[in-house]
């Protein structure tokens, strides 16, 4: 009982003296609250029989009956297995491209050179991902897309690209990494920034090439950062830029292209069965939890790196 | 002769010139500290010899070799720098032989070197550790054995202690000091501390606002500064500078400060300067306490008495300028606080021009 008081009073001395730190921290704790746990409550429907004229609480417990229904359907596995591919494939050749960039411009000394480039690369982030989808159908239309007036210069027949189910991933994965790649590259950037001069002058002096450099001071300083990025990647796996996706997709091409959140909007939203919708997405967090805490803990094992 | 020879360098940043044309020849085995305040372009020097900088004007030879052009892995010169620069991912072994992998040494060779310069800084039982786990001195002594383990012609340091507190600062001396004995390396060692200079050094190179000031072995500096900022930066504390005008008497030329007569040396600058206003220069370890007979006695008002131990430092105000005395404690300073007098001889004060401060009567031979 007195340990109890002795703790009130110092949580009431503590609360005095730093109340400024929670009150900073206030905005964060809230807008967690009311977006990411207050919408949990709503969870419950992917275990009921939904009705929005019932509400959540009133309507019908009916168990896993929504799980069978997805597990036993086509278009549900075809889209866990798409989303699981396209993932992968951008987790494989997105996650590099940064880096990749970052390096380079770290081996650029003409600093204007340097500068406009970066701007460059920089620049798709900040373009709707409407007109990104825009542009990426326009370059790719078979009638004046650049790409096809491209292959017909060079004498190929022109593909409509857009409706084959075999061009869906490359085009989609390398219009993300083309918006994306020197964004991201920035944290790279960052932490190559912050690796001391001396190390490099240390190594010239030491008879380093450019090369050797880079492989073993910079890309061993940034492997942190590399790591790091990589958790919260693998975290975001099932995280599909799904917007692009339904803005890129037709009926001929779900085949490759439909992924779990775009099933759950087509089905969920325009379909009107929130309950399967919430089953499905209670599914997709379920293995985004499950991957990032992998993730996580491997890192943590074999690199002393981790985000928690 | 595998010496560095500096002729009439020159370095520009754009149109900022930062050093103004250094003649300094080191020779093979010796070992030579740069030293002087803060900005006066040390460390350009130093980065110039290695091959981090380029050089604007002038040559540098090492080893009879004009290097100017030569990438710094063929100057066949090894450097340590302040910070250490050590690779926070690689354990001590690998540290040390980076320089070793990088040029390809086979696998024994490099493990027979690791371990012999582990053995000579004392490291082999932290071979294993990364720097993240060594102490300010341990780092301090890889960085060292990232250098020595290469045998390279000439060892260039950039201010290597600096990061160290003042115990550990004065041990790691004597080790280099010793290593260079050792080892009889060429060396180039760039600091700010002039008493870091004073004991390393076999010559040291006296540098202000990218220009040397004078070049001389550590006695030759104090004894002889060429100039009133040499004066100033050896010695510690350093050498009182008093202004006064210079008077004749029959038996030659004296300044009057605060009312007390100082003879000054023979000097033949002095001759006809009656009326022209000099520096004073006199060593704080050159006083003797109270009146003495035959020597120059100058009265001063204690205002403070600084105990260092065995000695003390009396603080004066004389001229209107802060005077410092050095005085032996013999155990206690009871005697020194109601000092009122000091003595000086003659033979021991220096005279500077106060216009050019350039110093009067000196053997300028040592500026070579
Ligand atoms: N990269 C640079 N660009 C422009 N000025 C520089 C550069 N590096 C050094 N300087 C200038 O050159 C002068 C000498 O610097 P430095 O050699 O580092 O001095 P020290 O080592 O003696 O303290 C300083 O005034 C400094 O501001
Ligand atoms: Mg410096």
């Amino acid at each position: 009982m007195e340990n109890m008081q002795n703790r009130m009073s110092w949580l009431k001395e503590h609360l005095r003296n730093e109340w400024q730190i929670y009150v900073m921290l206030a905005p964060t704790i809230i807008w967690f609250i009311v977006f990411l746990y207050k919408p949990m409550y709503g969870l419950q429907i992917a275990f009921k029989d939904y009705s929005i004229f019932r509400g959540v609480a009133n309507s019908p417990w009916v168990g896993f009956e929504h799980f069978h229904t997805l597990f036993g359907s086509d278009q549900f596995l075809r889209a866990v297995k798409n989303t699981f591919m396209i993932s992968m494939l951008s987790l494989c050749f997105g996650f590099p491209m940064p880096i990749i960039l970052a390096l380079m411009f770290n081996e650029i000394t003409n600093q204007v050179f340097k500068k406009t480039a970066q701007t460059i690369v920089y620049l798709p982030h900040f373009i709707s991902t409407v007109i990104i989808a825009g542009i990426v159908i326009t370059a790719f239309s078979p009638s004046a897309g650049i790409v096809n007036t491209f292959l017909e210069w060079l004498g190929f027949e022109s593909i409509y690209f857009l409706i084959k189910p075999e061009w869906f991933r490359p085009i989609f994965i390398g219009s993300g990494i083309w918006q994306e790649a020197g964004f991201s590259s920035i944290v790279f950037l960052a932490a190559i920034a912050g690796v001391s001069p001396s190390l490099y002058e240390s190594a010239v002096v030491d008879g380093a090439s450019r090369w050797q450099m880079m492989w073993k001071i910079t890309l061993p300083a940034i492997l942190p950062t590399i790591i790091i990025m990589l958790i919260i990647r693998i975290g975001n796996l099932l995280e599909v830029g799904f917007e692009l996706i339904i803005l890129l997709y037709q009926p001929s091409t779900y085949s490759t292209g439909d992924v779990i959140n775009t099933l759950i909007y087509r089905q969920g939203l325009q379909g009107a069965q929130y309950d399967l919708a919430a089953a499905a997405g209670l599914f997709n967090a379920t293995v985004a939890f499950v991957l990032v805490m992998t993730a996580n803990t491997i890192s943590k094992r074999y690199s002393r790196t981790s985000l928690w | 002769m595998a010496g560095v020879e500096l002729k009439k360098i020159v370095k520009k940043y754009g149109n900022t010139q930062v050093v103004h044309g250094i003649d300094l020849v080191v020779e093979e085995k010796e070992f030579v500290v740069l030293v002087g305040p803060s900005g006066c372009a040390k460390s350009t020097t130093l980065r110039m010899v290695a091959g981090l900088e380029e050089i604007t004007g002038g040559e540098i030879t090492i080893d009879g070799r004009v290097c100017n052009t030569i990438a710094p892995k063929d100057r066949d010169v090894a450097m340590v720098f302040q910070n250490y620069a050590l690779y926070p991912h690689l354990n001590v072994y690998e540290n040390i032989a980076f320089g070793l992998r990088i040029r390809k040494e086979k696998k024994a060779n490099i493990e027979a070197s690791v371990e012999e310069v582990a053995e000579i800084l004392g490291l082999t039982e932290y071979l294993e550790r990364r720097p993240a786990d060594l102490s300010g001195g341990q780092r301090q002594r890889v960085a060292m054995g990232r250098a020595i383990v290469r045998h390279p012609k000439v060892f260039l340091f950039d201010e290597p202690l600096s990061n160290l507190d003042a115990k550990l600062r004065t041990q790691m001396r004597a080790e280099i000091k010793r290593l260079h004995k050792r080892l009889g390396v060429t060396s180039i060692y760039v600091t700010h501390d002039q008493v870091e200079a004073m004991t390393l050094a076999d010559r040291i190179v006296v540098m202000q606002d990218g220009r040397i000031e004078q070049i001389g072995t550590p006695m030759e500096l104090f004894n002889n500064p060429v100039n009133t900022f040499v004066a100033g930066f050896i010695g510690s504390p350093p050498m009182n500078q008093i202004d006064a005008e210079v008077q004749k008497s029959s038996t030659g030329y004296f300044v009057e400060i605060d009312g007390a007569k100082i003879k000054l040396p023979k000097l033949k600058e002095l001759e006809g300067a009656e009326g022209k206003t000099v520096v004073v220069g006199l060593r704080p370890e050159h006083f003797e306490l109270g009146k003495v007979k035959g020597l120059n006695n100058l009265p001063v008002e204690l205002d403070l008495v600084e105990t260092l131990g065995s000695e003390a430092l009396l603080h004066a105000m004389v001229a209107n300028t802060p005077f410092v005395v050095k005085a032996e404690t013999n155990g206690s300073i009871d005697h020194l606080e109601d000092i009122s007098t000091v003595s000086i001889n003659t033979d021991l004060i220096k005279v500077f021009d106060k216009e050019t401060g350039l110093a009067m009567g000196h053997p300028t031979s040592t500026n070579s």
